[in-house]
């Protein structure tokens, strides 16, 4: 089907961007560098419409050491990444306009094509090749972030390689069980290396438990940078497990415990862009759930939820990106009453704040819906239960707090300038496809057409918006309500241990001990040792030295006895022998 | 043009950007005081709407009797969020630590942050293990009048 494509739709689009990389890097002048910033996204996009015609296409296939290797396919999931990852990274390049960086430039760049050729790749190889990409092209973001972000860069880059290499053991694994074929499909659990492969998309998905990375990290990285590193290392995770593991079950569970513990980190955390992390963190439940249902509802759900996401979260992250710029500071108990002087930031704040907790007219409004409707179709109720309240605890973190704190609340005093006019042109953009993408007349249409599966899901059902408004208004009044009576907490600076504790201090701790232990145990040994050899060499010398006892003359009757020992073990030996 | 911060603050301390001044009455005590109204109508009205408009497949627990249940997510909505609140206190109490925790200069990043943690007033050397051993000291900046102090004194 693709062997009369040409050459250079044999390419994988992704490819191109990556090339754009490696330019920048090399690129002394600022302005071209972010010219190729803007214009390589579009053209890998321009690419992917040129080569999907709304059928499946494999393409770009060689062998290589007895292995068949499909470095492009592109079909009706892996283009909605594949067009979703594009317009990611032509926002974040208007966002990075201000920032003369080409680490920055260069790095976001490569990070943009491994996530957009690891997506349209064909085979578990090459998907491992761009997997490990991201994260090692993804770190220099981390440590964009000053010398603070050194060791969290090196934590993420430690978990994102390990998780590639988990990947990569499933895959052979996987592979090896159907006689080589490392094509890139269904896997499920029962797969050899399934559960290798689930841990491994685990980790980059933000799993419980394997999600410190993404709260560690993201908040110390660059303005920018967390920016960028919000829009594709977790969606990639996500199409991974929307191609190996739709309809598994136990991805319903993780899912819905992914919705709801980060609403209860979020709650008390301080730092803005860790609550948003960790919002992050919430929404990709929703769609691990959806994965797990897998129905085709769902699955429409959560492709339609992923590419809202990428866009409102982005905003959200633009836009306290906005507030750091010119605050220096992204702490919820240092900010407050910036609606004064950024007003445009505000706005498209809120935007972004009504579409991540579903207000009608916008974003997740029609696409959370979907999973959730799923969930009540296949009667999923404890699931949909635990879906609602995490529902409830994203108009908390996302909705309410982070607007409230940074742009409301108490005027902190702080008199500054709007953002600049590339971050605000950047947000209006993704707040613009907010609104589009959830408008009634049409609007809503545009993101089913991109879709894996037909639907004709109705959002605007008087039932649906009367009960999601019931939900966002009662939120909002427990929380002015709360606010009146002082139960709300006040925000506080703190470190808020995470899962992470098990490793940065308790497994550190314990490493430090072992070290402490060896060292001590070594010197001893070693003091042991000398002490051995010394007592050896003194009792060697008592024996066989000049002034030694062997030296001595022994009796003649001793002498005998020996020489009639050793004549009989000598003739034992030869009896045996002879036998 | 690198990606540090440009804070710039204004030299005037009363500066309003000209798009905000029309909504300045939203900084007020008195329209914060009353704002709960409008959602607690959103409430009413949306309950309401809830009996001409019942939920199509509701969950079991949305139901008593097998009728719908009006408000069941307004009801739903508010314990949740009550709850995730409530949860807040404890939870502070167990997982916060103090900013330094970690041996790497915390969160805020020393270069520009104004956390009066990374510069502590003179003779108040931190001591303590966990972040409710330090109370929030005074933001650095602009001095608050009364005024802009919140309802919850902070």
């Amino acid at each position: 089907m693709t062997d009369a494509l040409p050459l250079l739709a044999q390419i994988n689009p992704g490819l191109w961007v990556i090339l754009a990389g490696l330019l920048a890097a090399l690129l002394p002048v600022g302005p071209a560098r972010k010219a190729l910033a803007i214009a390589a996204p579009l053209f890998a996009a321009v690419m992917i419409f040129d080569i999907y015609d709304s059928t499946e296409v494999l393409a770009g296939q060689f062998e290589i050491m007895g292995v068949e290797l499909t470095t492009l396919r592109i079909d009706n999931l892996s283009v909605v990444w594949g067009y979703l990852f594009c317009l990611a990274g032509l926002i974040n390049a208007i966002y990075a306009l201000h920032e003369d960086s080409w680490i920055t430039d260069s790095s976001a760049l490569v990070y943009t094509g491994a996530a957009i050729a690891g997506v349209l790749s064909g085979d578990m190889l090459s998907l491992f090749l761009f997997w490990e990409l991201t994260a090692i092209s993804s770190v220099f973001l981390v440590w964009q972030g000053g010398d603070r972000a050194y060791h969290a860069g090196i934590r993420y880059l430690v978990i994102q390689v390990l998780s590639g290499v988990l990947l990569l053991a499933g895959a052979v694994m996987f592979a090896n069980s159907r006689g080589g074929d490392f094509m890139f499909d269904y896997v499920g659990l029962d797969a050899p290396g399934g559960w290798l492969l689930l841990i491994a998309m685990g980790i980059k998905a933000g799993f419980p438990m394997l999600h410190m990375w993404m709260q560690d990290a993201y908040p110390k990285a660059s303005i920018t940078g967390t920016v960028i590193l919000a829009s594709f290392t977790t969606k990639f995770a996500i199409y991974a497990l929307a191609r190996a593991f739709p309809g598994t079950d136990i991805l319903i569970w993780i899912g819905c415990i992914m919705t709801m513990f980060p609403v209860f980190f979020a709650v008390v955390e301080n730092d803005l862009r860790r609550v948003l992390a960790y919002s992050l963190n919430n929404q990709l439940g929703f769609m691990v759930a959806g994965i797990g249902i897998g129905t085709t509802l769902a699955m429409n759900g959560v492709v339609g939820q992923v590419f809202v996401h990428v866009i409102f979260k982005g905003l959200l992250f633009m836009s306290i990106g906005a507030v750091i710029y010119r605050t220096g500071t992204a702490k919820a108990s240092e900010l407050g009453g910036l609606f004064r002087s950024m007003p445009y930031t505000t706005v498209l704040c809120l935007i972004g704040a009504g579409s991540i907790a579903a207000f009608p007219l916008l974003a997740a409004f029609v696409t959370k819906a979907m999973i959730l409707s799923a969930a009540l179709e296949e009667h999923l109720w404890v699931p949909f239960a635990m879906m609602l309240f995490a529902s409830a605890g994203v108009m908390e973190h996302s909705g309410i707090k982070v607007p409230h704190f940074t742009f409301f609340a108490h005027d902190s005093g702080r008199r500054v300038r709007e953002a600049p006019w590339n971050m605000l042109l950047a947000m209006s953009l993704a707040a613009l496809l907010c609104i589009v993408l959830a408008w009634p007349w049409g609007g809503y249409e545009l993101l089913y057409s991109i879709m894996p599966y037909p639907t004709d899901y109705k959002p605007y059902t008087w039932d649906h918006v009367v009960f999601q408004m019931q939900l966002l208004f009662a939120a909002i009044f427990a929380f002015t309500l709360l606010k009146r009576f002082r139960l709300y907490p006040a925000e506080r600076r703190a470190e808020i241990v995470d899962m992470d504790i098990l490793y940065r201090k308790i497994g550190r701790g314990a490493a430090v001990w072992a070290d402490a232990v060896w060292t001590r145990l070594s010197a001893r040994m070693s003091l042991g040792r000398g002490k051995a050899a010394r007592r050896l060499g003194r009792r060697l010398y008592q024996a066989f030295s000049p002034a030694g006892a062997l030296s001595h003359a022994a009796p003649s009757g001793l002498a005998s006895v020996m020489t009639v020992t050793v004549l009989a073990l000598v003739l034992v030996f030869a009896y045996v022998a002879g036998r | 043009m690198t990606d540090t911060p440009r804070r710039r603050a204004s030299d005037d301390p009363d500066y309003v950007h000209p798009a905000a001044r029309p909504f300045l009455f939203l900084g007020e005590a008195k329209v914060k005081r009353n704002f709960i109204w409008l959602p607690l109508a959103g409430l009413v009205i949306a309950s309401v709407l809830g009996v001409f408009h019942p939920a199509k497949h509701p969950a079991p627990w949305e139901t008593i009797g097998g009728t719908p249940i009006p408000g069941s997510w307004a009801i739903f909505g508010f314990l949740a969020y009550s709850l995730i609140v409530f949860a807040a206190g404890p939870l502070f109490r167990l997982l916060g630590r103090r900013e330094d925790f970690y041996g790497e200069g915390g969160l805020p990043d020393p270069d520009y942050s104004t956390d009066p943690m990374l510069v502590p007033p003179a003779g108040d050397a931190p001591v303590g293990k966990n972040a409710e051993d330090f109370p929030p000291q005074p933001l650095s900046g602009k001095a608050h009048s009364v005024d802009d102090l919140p309802e919850d004194g902070r």
